[in-house]
């Protein structure tokens, strides 16, 4: 295996109340690499990104950063180390304007000193962003809401980002830019951990892969190794996708 | 309520033992002062078993029930100077109380249940305003908004003030094993449990609350009504007071929120806790705040909750649970 | 009663709205965060009066002078109380925070009716019964004083919860918990320092409200509902918005006194809370 592995979890499960959400999950996301979590609505990727965030935590199992286990830390302890998350539907400070929500999303101090410097390079990923300025954030476009959530977790000059559901309800359009971005930010040598329901981009986009089902990892491996199943490729992919 | 298992019989037997106990008390001569511990005992728990009703089944925080008391309190008070019986002004108060519930439900129930909280303190507050202010029988007394004396009620025996409470306070039990068991019940605890799914599924959330809200009113004034009647006047200073908040609160969360048992066991204790501090007066809201705050932290499921996770409890708990 | 004179009554009540907004801020403000309406919040304005007189009959201190001590002291009770108490009621539940602050409420009550008996005091300073003119008529000093200090406090609050990095994640906890602890915001943290904050300036509120009124123990219930009542009328969470409905309020209040007589006035801030509830509940400025 990769030496370079950058988050590990290992056989974690995670509890809602007395409901088991995942079971026995292991994932290893490698440094700077562009890796994709793909499953259906109720396969637990919200949950798995929600613990590695520190929002839930695991009832068995581990959970390790750059060698640290984070297994039993706060959301904003988590946060300080690095890792920072796009929440599904977006989740930006609705009343709030744009810039007020980039600058909140220096809070840690980690990222409170390279405000200045983190901001630029937002504003060069989502130049929109900063014509949009004094603008209050709900009144911004499906598109527009989600390049602020990804450039306010950016601001958290974050080593990992975890991004969920990113094109949801989003123009093919707007989906291309949002992933032109992303490669953009992976070239700066931060690693993305991204859900997403569009299988085909996601493929196309990904180094690697993993897949969910109703909490458990069923798959994994580059997209060239995923395409060699038979049984993914007709369930999940369809034999075009895989003819890239 | 099948009554299959001897265990099942055995309660019934004790309970049913109890309660004749209790109401023989007057007659077979026992003390004044244990006279007047059980019947503060039964109004408080009337209102006590009301005020969890609301507040631990229903998600619904009331500090409104002084109002609710202190308006039956008055219409017994005001009936007797216009002629009305005291048994008449009784039941007519706690209609007064009902018919006020619902009045006040449009503004208190718009929203969620911490609104809710400070709209209905509001309320006892504006009424002792009002009634310090009008007076609408019996001319000026030393100032306006003297209280009331309740007339013509040198006929009757304490005794039967008595039997009244008791069977107010039996009657709550009852009234809150029967709500619970029933569909109000069963849809009070949707709401509780997940408001807005339960008005998803076609439980009329308004509706339901507002129901327990009148029956909680109309039971509480009832409770009240006779324990004007025992005490002879009414005031406004301590009718509209949030020292009665202070008791059912008391009594219900140190007995156990959210429990049958709960109101009952802790209506004892704060019963008993009345006599004690009755020497401490200018302490008892400190001392009574304290514990409040005590128990809810240490253990919020109060008495009963200690008593559940002993094992005597439980098998004892296991007769009464049809 | 009605003298002929309107407009003495209706500035008295926008001066005196500035005076209900201090009340209300720190309430606006919890309750944006928390969802917490703090049941003892008047009669920890009310402990921020007897603190001051105490300060002033014990030591001899005036009582604006005061805050200097006051503030900081009902700063740190306030951190205390949300680690300890209230804190630890949001995990138990719902109905928990609720019940204690009730229960922190009458302690409150009841300890300073032990300290300072039931007798009714008031912050007498050689100010606070001047007047000033404007024109022919005359108004007490110690309105126009707690104008001023509500427009202060409102102002410096908007600043903080706008232009600092605390204040904006106050602010933001308040919009959206769960992105918040992913912007690295230590809920339980804010969460202590917004309880705090509306703590201290309640110590303020009860300075101004001492030298402009007298206070007993049990003056807490009216100033909570004239906070509710302010925080209702304006919506909640904007501090301009209560600054307004304090206003309003107030006018509503002196111009209700004018018209059906002194004894009325309480009633009628009662009457139109309950009023408000019941046709826009969410206030005149509220999302």
């Amino acid at each position: 295996m990769s030496d370079n592995v950058q988050l590990k979890i290992s056989n974690i499960d995670v509890f809602h109340g007395t409901f088991q959400a995942l079971w026995d999950v292991s994932l290893e996301v490698n440094g700077g690499e562009m890796l994709a979590l793909i499953g259906a609505n109720t396969s637990g990727k919200t949950t798995l990104l929600d613990t590695v965030s520190g929002l839930l935590h695991p009832a068995k199992g581990t959970i390790q950063f750059e060698g640290k286990d984070i297994s039993r830390m706060d959301p904003y302890q988590i946060v300080e180390l690095g890792i920072t998350q796009v929440p599904e539907g977006r989740r930006i400070f609705p009343e709030m304007s744009v810039l007020d929500n980039l600058i909140i999303g220096s809070y840690s101090a980690g990222a409170r000193s390279k405000k200045m410097e983190n901001l630029k390079q937002v504003y060069e990923h989502f130049p929109r962003l900063k014509e949009r300025g004094k603008q209050i954030a709900k009144t911004l476009s499906g598109g527009e809401q989600q390049m602020l959530a990804i450039g306010r977790g950016l601001m958290a000059d974050p080593k990992l980002m975890l991004i969920d559901e990113m094109s949801l309800g989003l123009a093919p359009i707007v989906i291309d830019e949002l992933f032109k971005a992303l490669r953009e930010i992976k070239k700066r040598g931060i690693t993305i951990l991204f859900v997403e329901q569009n299988v085909r981009r996601t493929l196309q986009e990904a180094d690697r892969a993993y897949i969910l089902e109703t909490g458990r990892v069923a798959l994994s491996g580059t997209t060239a190794q995923l395409c060699e199943e038979d049984q993914v490729k007709k369930a999940y992919f369809g034999t075009d996708v895989c003819g890239i | 309520m099948g009554f299959k298992t001897l265990r099942q019989k055995i309660n019934l037997v004790l309970t049913v033992t109890c309660v004749v106990v209790l109401a023989a008390l007057p007659v077979i001569g026992a003390p004044q002062s244990w006279l007047l511990y059980a019947f503060l005992f039964f109004v408080y728990l009337a209102m006590a078993n009301m005020w969890n009703l609301l507040a631990g089944y229903s998600g619904l925080i009331s500090l409104c029930q002084p109002a609710f008391l202190g308006l039956a309190g008055y219409t017994l008070a005001i009936g007797t100077w216009v002629g009305i019986p005291w048994w008449a002004g009784l039941l007519g108060g706690a209609i007064v109380a009902g018919v006020f519930a619902l009045l006040i439900s449009i503004p208190v129930f718009r929203l969620s249940g911490i609104y809710f909280a400070i709209g209905t303190l509001v309320v006892p507050e504006a009424l002792r305003m009002v009634f310090y202010l009008w007076r609408p029988v019996g001319g000026q007394m030393h100032g306006a908004g003297a209280g009331y004396m309740i007339k013509e009620i040198g006929g009757v025996s304490t005794d039967l003030m008595y039997w009244w409470a008791l069977v107010v306070g039996i009657g709550s039990i009852l009234l809150v094993r029967l709500i619970l068991r029933s569909n109000l019940g069963l849809g009070l605890a949707a709401i509780r449990d997940n408001e807005r799914a339960a008005a998803s599924c076609g439980v009329s959330v308004f509706k339901l609350k507002l129901y327990t809200f009148i029956v909680a009113a109309v039971v509480t004034g009832l409770a009240g009504g006779v324990y004007y009647l025992y005490q002879g006047y009414i005031e406004p200073s301590a009718t509209f007071n949030v020292k009665w908040t202070m008791t059912l609160l008391l009594a219900t969360v140190i007995g156990g929120i959210r429990t049958e048992e709960g109101p009952v066991i802790g209506t004892i204790v704060v019963v008993f806790l009345y006599f004690l501090l009755a020497r401490y007066a200018g302490y008892s809201l400190l001392i009574q705040g304290i514990i409040l705050i005590g128990i809810m932290l240490l253990s919020p499921q109060g008495i009963v909750g200690v008593l559940r996770r002993s094992r005597l409890y439980r098998y004892v708990a296991e007769c009464g649970a049809p | 009663m009605g003298s002929g004179d309107i407009i003495t009554p209706l500035v008295m009540g926008l001066l005196l709205g500035g005076l209900y907004a201090l009340i209300a801020l720190g309430l606006s403000m919890v309750f944006g965060v928390m969802r917490l309406i703090n049941l003892a919040h008047g009669d920890l304005v009310a402990l921020g009066s007897y603190g001051a007189y105490a300060l002033m009959t014990v030591v001899g201190i005036d009582p604006i002078v005061g805050l200097v001590i006051s503030v900081p002291a009902m700063f740190l009770l306030g951190l205390a109380i949300q680690k300890y108490l209230m804190g630890r009621a949001f995990a138990i539940s719902s109905e928990a925070p609720l019940i204690i602050a009730f229960g922190i409420s009458l302690v409150i009550q009841n300890a300073n009716q032990i300290a300072w008996t039931p007798l009714s005091r008031a912050l007498n300073t050689p100010y606070s019964h001047m007047s000033f003119t404007i024109g022919a008529r005359q108004f007490p000093l110690s309105y126009l004083l707690d104008f001023a200090a509500g427009v202060v406090v409102m102002l410096a609050l908007r600043y903080f919860l706008t232009s600092t990095y605390l204040g904006r994640a106050i602010t933001a906890a308040s919009q959206d918990k769960k992105a918040a602890q992913l912007m690295g915001i230590n809920t339980n943290r804010v969460y202590g320092y917004a309880f705090a904050i509306a703590m201290a300036s309640a110590a303020i509120a009860g300075v101004f409200l001492g030298m402009t009124f007298p206070f007993t123990p049990t003056s807490g219930v009216s100033f909570l509902t004239i906070a509710f009542g302010t925080v209702i009328i304006g919506g909640l969470g904007s501090m301009l918005g209560t600054f307004i409905g304090g206003m309003i309020l107030g006018v509503f209040q002196t111009l209700g006194g004018y018209f059906l007589g002194p004894a009325f006035q309480m009633l009628i801030v009662y009457v139109i809370v309950l009023v408000i509830l019941a046709v826009r509940p969410q206030g005149l400025f509220g999302r």
